[in-house]
């Protein structure tokens, strides 16, 4: 994999290397990724994905307004500001 | 030109999407709960409510339907989204290919989703305050294929697919928000995040003569998006945002997929062909109706109760008196004011008021007979000559005579306008 | 009768609590078992430990990960309220490997040793549940497995790990690693008891999407299924003890029967493709202000601010998102993601077929325990191959039991059953037939009663 590309994965999922992990962890993922190519061998033409391993049957909720019974711990685990959850700038 | 457009719409839901937070909160962070804020180990589960919305607002547009839909995960960072990713719709969206109807024009609709709205975001000076209030709410997305050709189609398309969302209950109050993209050559340009009708309309029209301008000196466009600045009214290039390759969408295994064949749609009404059958059968303005109606279930209402026992003119004249006088709006009230203009009255306010407060109306109306019309007029055409000779010409002078006479007299203007008329006629024969 | 019945039966002096607890804290420090270990005086009721990755309400619960540090989740998770709910005593949070990020127990801050010998690894991720499991005498560890998390460190520490039917029991409350491939089990000294907790915590739940309703069966007892492709290329020690217990079933009344299925290897990338691309979505909500550790200045533009916190994950946690997103890309998701969801598929039609007709048993790790000095040898690939054994189960959603069935230079040997989905007691009971015939061994036995 291109430096490029690799940098451009870790930009997308906001993830900072420091040198030492920069190059270990490119190597492993190309390794890996090179063991994952290995599926390619499996014929999967007429299969469907199978999202989960069972079927789940479906399940919806009604449409009734329940309130959460713990707001303020919700809100304990933030900063505040006005009841306003404070964060990063724009 | 071609324009197309998202457009996103709450839905009328008492809870959200995924969670039973109530859709309707004021104070900031009252309604949340450690699923719409994402707090770790929390679980979405699906609202039916938001599903038979959304289905019935895509049937209303016409779309086809696969039989099962599901909800994938677009994966974004920005401060506003709690999981760092939107539930939302991509391979398999709950409705595609349907149309909205512009008179003969046909506008195709390409997809509906449903999905969630992310938090309100404020920008302060070194942070962001966040109210996940919003968060998690019932969206639509619908997206159209880019048929619309001119800013009158853009403003029509908005306001008719406005009307068909409001008679599915959604709010239509709140401001919709979209996403336009435009192109006068093969390059398309987006422009994201517009909130309101005029805004989105005057973004169009800034883009749209932006572009000519670059053809007509021959500078190529570029393909990119940008957003509107509200205060400028103008379209500023933004920095490139991500695109599917790095959303990565993936199956969201926290859901599963719902069967949506068995959804019986809300039946969808349409204002404007409702406005068009009801001109066609009684005679009357199209646009009147159509106003009356697009955006009032009362009105519409009122007009399917009574259009077979009295005139709809008069029926729409008693809907707008009541609009702008009253304050019930009620089947009775209405009733006693269509009855009273079909008997050649027009009452004012002090009458509608009276009207409903259950007062004997009759006792405030006096009986106008057409000589005590022909009386007024002919006195006010001898007290002022001149008027009578501007009449021939000024449409406003006669009017105003009309108007004049049929509130002294309390009487439907259209009776005084049927005398003047004739009065008319009979002195310039004499004449 | 089964202990935990015969447990509640008897009246429960308080200090005998007191006294655990002193002992347990001593203990933790030399073995790095608990996160948490609870501060409640505890009187009475069977005692539960509870994977650092699961809820409890207002107590720290970090995955063991940096990145959280100082969450303390507004809920209960749906098993810790029906534990509650049953007479059961909370006890603490056990340590793991970063949200459920390894098969040894070691991509911790604070790392488990086994408590049969301390210069070897657990097994991970579940490593504290194994290891509280065969230090505590009457304790119930609730765990969790995405690939293997239950059986591995059950069968380093010796003690029996149950990972049920996916979605049987609800994941409302567990930090998700992969959603599609999560599922909350059970450990503890005896299957009965396994049997008993299981019970009591599955079925429906209103706030878990995937969690089913549906009644287990009770069959295939007397078939054992050997996969030749699951039992080669097995450490030699490993593979001469694993025949022996098979011939020891044999002796006991069970037939054996070998069939091959040649692409299950392809379970290793098929898996790994699935949880990592999931992962990567499910660690994306670590950004440093709603939960855990916080960067406080806000001052940062946003995406500077994020990518600071996300600092804070592990090595492993950042190899698996990187990778994770990569396997998602637009332009790739056909070759990776898709393709491991219809690898899924095949496996789950091509293993179904051989369930119908018994268990599939074999060993649960082809290694023997490794020293923690051995893991550092291994590179991540090694390490995800080591899960051969136990990744096809999990990436099918097939319920599976790891039970001690040796014991090898000191150290216990674990074996793995596996039958199809919603037969999950038939192999509870097995292990409970097993039991018959075969003594756990445990150096620990805190909370013995005088």
């Amino acid at each position: 994999m291109e430096d490029k590309e690799f940098n451009r994965l870790l930009k997308i999922c906001r993830i900072k290397l420091n040198e030492n992990e920069y190059s270990s962890i490119k190597n492993d993922v190309e390794e890996i990724i090179n063991y994952f190519d290995s599926l390619k061998s499996v014929k999967t033409d007429e299969t469907t994905e199978a999202f989960h391993p069972i079927l789940i049957p479906e399940k919806t909720a009604e449409d009734i307004p329940e309130e959460f019974d713990d707001i303020p711990a919700i809100l304990k685990n933030t900063k505040t500001y006005r009841f306003y959850v404070v964060g990063p700038e724009l | 030109m071609k324009i197309g457009l998202e457009v996103h719409a709450g839905l009328p839901t008492k809870t959200k999407l995924f969670c039973r937070c109530t859709n309707h909160s004021k104070e900031p962070n009252t309604a949340i709960c450690p699923t719409c804020t994402g707090m770790p180990g929390s679980k979405p589960v699906l609202n039916n409510s938001a599903l038979k919305i959304a289905f019935s607002i895509s049937k209303a547009l016409n779309c086809s339907s696969s039989k099962t839909i599901y909800f994938e995960r677009k994966v974004y960072f920005y401060p506003d989204l709690p999981k760092s990713f939107q539930i939302t719709q991509k391979e398999c969206p709950i409705g595609s290919n349907g149309f909205i109807l512009l008179g003969d024009k046909k506008i195709r609709i390409r997809r509906v989703q449903l999905e969630e709205d992310p938090a309100k975001i404020l920008r302060e000076d070194g942070y962001t305050l966040i109210d996940y209030n919003r968060s998690g709410r019932p969206l639509v997305e619908i997206v159209t294929e880019p048929d619309i050709q001119t800013e009158e189609d853009l403003r029509m398309f908005i306001t008719e697919l406005k009307s068909i969302l409001y008679y599915l209950d959604v709010d239509v109050e709140q401001e919709i928000k979209a996403d336009l993209n435009i192109s006068l050559s093969e390059i398309r340009v987006e422009v994201k995040n517009i909130t309101g009708t005029k805004n989105i309309i005057d973004a169009a029209r800034y883009e749209i003569q932006r572009q000519e301008k670059l053809i007509n000196e021959n500078i190529p466009i570029e393909k990119e998006t940008r957003s509107y600045n509200e205060a400028k009214m103008a379209t500023i290039s933004s920095r490139e945002k991500e695109s599917d390759e790095e959303y990565g969408f993936i199956f969201d295994s926290d859901l599963t997929v719902y069967d949506i064949s068995k959804i019986k749609a809300i039946k969808p009404i349409y204002a404007s062909s409702m406005a068009k059958e009801y001109s066609q059968k009684y005679g009357v303005n199209e646009s009147q109706i159509l106003e009356a109606i697009q955006f009032n279930k009362n009105s519409l209402g009122f007009i399917e109760r009574f259009e077979k026992n009295y005139k709809l003119k008069n029926i729409l004249n008693s809907i707008s008196l009541l609009q702008r006088y009253g304050s019930k709006n009620d089947v009775e009230t209405l009733e006693k004011v269509i009855k009273i203009i079909e008997q050649g009255h027009y009452p004012d306010q002090k009458d509608i008021q009276a009207i409903e407060s259950g007062k004997e109306i009759t006792i405030n109306i006096k009986v106008a007979n057409t000589q005590e019309i022909d009386k007024e007029i002919r006195s006010m055409i001898d007290g002022n000559k001149n008027l009578l000779k501007e009449s021939a010409t000024n449409k406003k002078a006669l009017n105003f005579i009309i108007g004049n006479i049929a509130k002294k007299l309390k009487v439907n203007p259209r009776l005084v306008s049927e005398r003047l008329e004739s009065l008319l006629s009979s002195e310039h024969k004499v004449q | 009768m089964n202990s935990i019945e015969e447990f509640n039966k008897k009246q429960r002096p308080g200090d005998y609590y007191i006294k655990l607890n002193s002992e347990l804290v001593k203990l933790n420090e030399k073995l790095n078992i608990f996160n948490t270990i609870s501060q409640e005086n505890i009187s009475s009721g069977f005692l539960f430990s509870v994977k650092d990755n699961i809820c409890v309400k207002n107590v720290e619960t970090t995955a063991s990960s940096k990145i959280l540090k100082g969450y303390f989740p507004p809920f209960n998770a749906t098993v810790v309220e029906r534990m509650k709910n049953n007479g059961f005593s909370f006890l603490g949070k056990t340590n793991m490997d970063e949200f459920g990020f390894g098969s040894f127990g070691i991509n911790s801050e604070h790392i488990a040793k086994n408590p049969f010998d301390e210069r070897y690894v657990t097994g991970g991720s579940s490593s504290g549940a194994a290891a509280a499991t065969a230090i505590l005498k009457y304790h119930i560890a609730i765990a969790e497995s995405t690939g293997g998390s239950i059986s591995t460190p059950a069968a380093f520490c010796g003690v029996v790990g149950f990972t049920p039917t996916y979605g049987s029991i609800s994941r409302y409350g567990l930090i998700d690693y992969s959603n599609s491939l999560d599922k909350i089990g059970i450990m503890a000294r005896k299957s009965e008891d396994i049997k008993y907790v299981y019970e009591k915590i599955r079925g429906p739940d209103s706030h878990d999407t995937t969690c089913v309703d549906k009644k287990c069966t009770d069959t295939d007892k007397k078939k054992i299924i050997l996969i030749d492709q699951l039992i080669t290329g097995l450490d030699v020690e490993i593979e001469k003890e694993f025949l022996l217990f098979v011939k020891k079933l044999e002796n006991l009344g069970y037939t054996i029967e070998h069939r091959s299925l040649p692409f299950i290897d392809k379970a290793i990338p098929s898996y790994y493709i699935i949880a990592m691309a999931e992962a990567s979505t499910n660690l994306a909500k670590y950004t440093g202000f709603k939960y855990g550790l916080k960067n406080n200045d806000f001052s940062q533009q946003y995406n500077t601010f994020f990518t600071n916190a996300r600092e804070n994950l592990g090595p492993e946690a950042k190899r698996r998102v990187v990778l994770g997103t990569f396997v998602r890309s637009a332009s790739v998701k056909n070759l990776y993601y898709s393709k491991a969801l219809k690898v899924r598929s095949l496996l789950i039609n091509e293993l179904n077929k051989i369930l119908a007709d018994g268990f599939i048993l074999s060993p649960v790790m082809p290694i023997k325990t490794p020293r923690f000095e051995d893991t550092n040898k291994l590179s991540p690939l090694e390490v995800y191959k080591t899960d051969m054994l136990t990744i096809p189960p999990n990436l099918c959603g097939f319920p599976h039991i790891s039970f001690p069935y040796s014991y090898l230079h000191g150290m216990p040997l674990g074996a793995q059953l596996v039958t199809k989905h919603w037969n999950d007691t038939a192999i509870i009971d097995f292990v409970s037939k097993w039991e018959l015939s075969f003594n756990y061994d445990f150096k620990y036995n805190l909370g013995v009663l005088r």
